[in-house]
């Protein structure tokens, strides 16, 4: 099967301890080492809040990762999300050379700014000392 | 585009333009959340097309990005405001 470049992202349940948090993680680098594909990025974002209440839980371990690996280790990724229980959401999407595209500029930082920050000239008091 | 620029009523009618054909985007990621927030409404809902003045091929790629952010729990699906 070809190889493809796909986005990963998935929630780790935050009631864990670090070390345990890092062992889950190391579980989805296991199978994706395991299919030889080569990571390109992982940002692991930290315990962020949910916009909604997931299995009881209202934050979650957010990690980001870009690699690009064999069609089929997607299958056997997803039986790993959902067969292990502490991971509480995930998401994998393939790119296409448009979605690259966008990951290549964003690597390079020069994203188009959809509403530009315009900083106003606030009035700054000139104290007089 | 007014046909009559001149027309008493329609002078005033002004169409938006799309906010990411003007700053050239290829991809709407679902991921700035700053960005989606910008189209959907306090109760979480996507802004239609006539009031963000979004152009088709975007709002396609705009409800795709919402409704992905929305599964991770980055987005709420319904927010509930205190009214």
């Amino acid at each position: 099967m070809a190889k493809n470049f796909y986005e990963l992202t998935y929630v780790v349940n935050p009631v864990l301890e670090e070390d345990q948090v890092q062992k889950e993680i190391k579980k989805v680098d296991d199978v994706l080492s395991k299919h030889k594909a080569d990571v390109d990025q992982k940002e692991e974002w930290g315990i962020q809040r949910l916009a909604y209440e997931m299995d009881g839980k209202n934050s979650g371990y957010f990690v980001n990762t870009y690699f690009e690996v064999d069609g089929k280790a997607i299958e056997e990724l997803e039986r790993m999300f959902r067969i292990e229980d502490n991971f509480i959401r995930h998401l994998v999407i393939k790119y296409d050379n448009k979605m690259k595209r966008h990951y290549e500029k964003k690597k390079k930082g020069e994203l188009p700014e959809v509403f530009p920050v315009v900083e106003e000239p606030e009035e700054t008091q000139v104290p007089e000392s | 585009m007014l046909k009559n620029p001149a027309h008493p009523k329609k002078a005033t009618l002004r169409d938006k333009e799309c906010a990411f054909s003007k700053a050239g985007v290829e991809y709407i990621d679902y991921k700035d959340v700053d960005t989606l927030k910008r189209f959907i409404n306090d109760q979480g809902k996507i802004l239609p097309r006539r009031v963000t003045g979004t152009s088709a091929k975007y709002q396609r790629q705009l409800a795709k990005a919402v409704k992905r952010a929305r599964h991770l729990g980055l987005l709420p699906f319904v927010s509930e405001n205190l009214r």
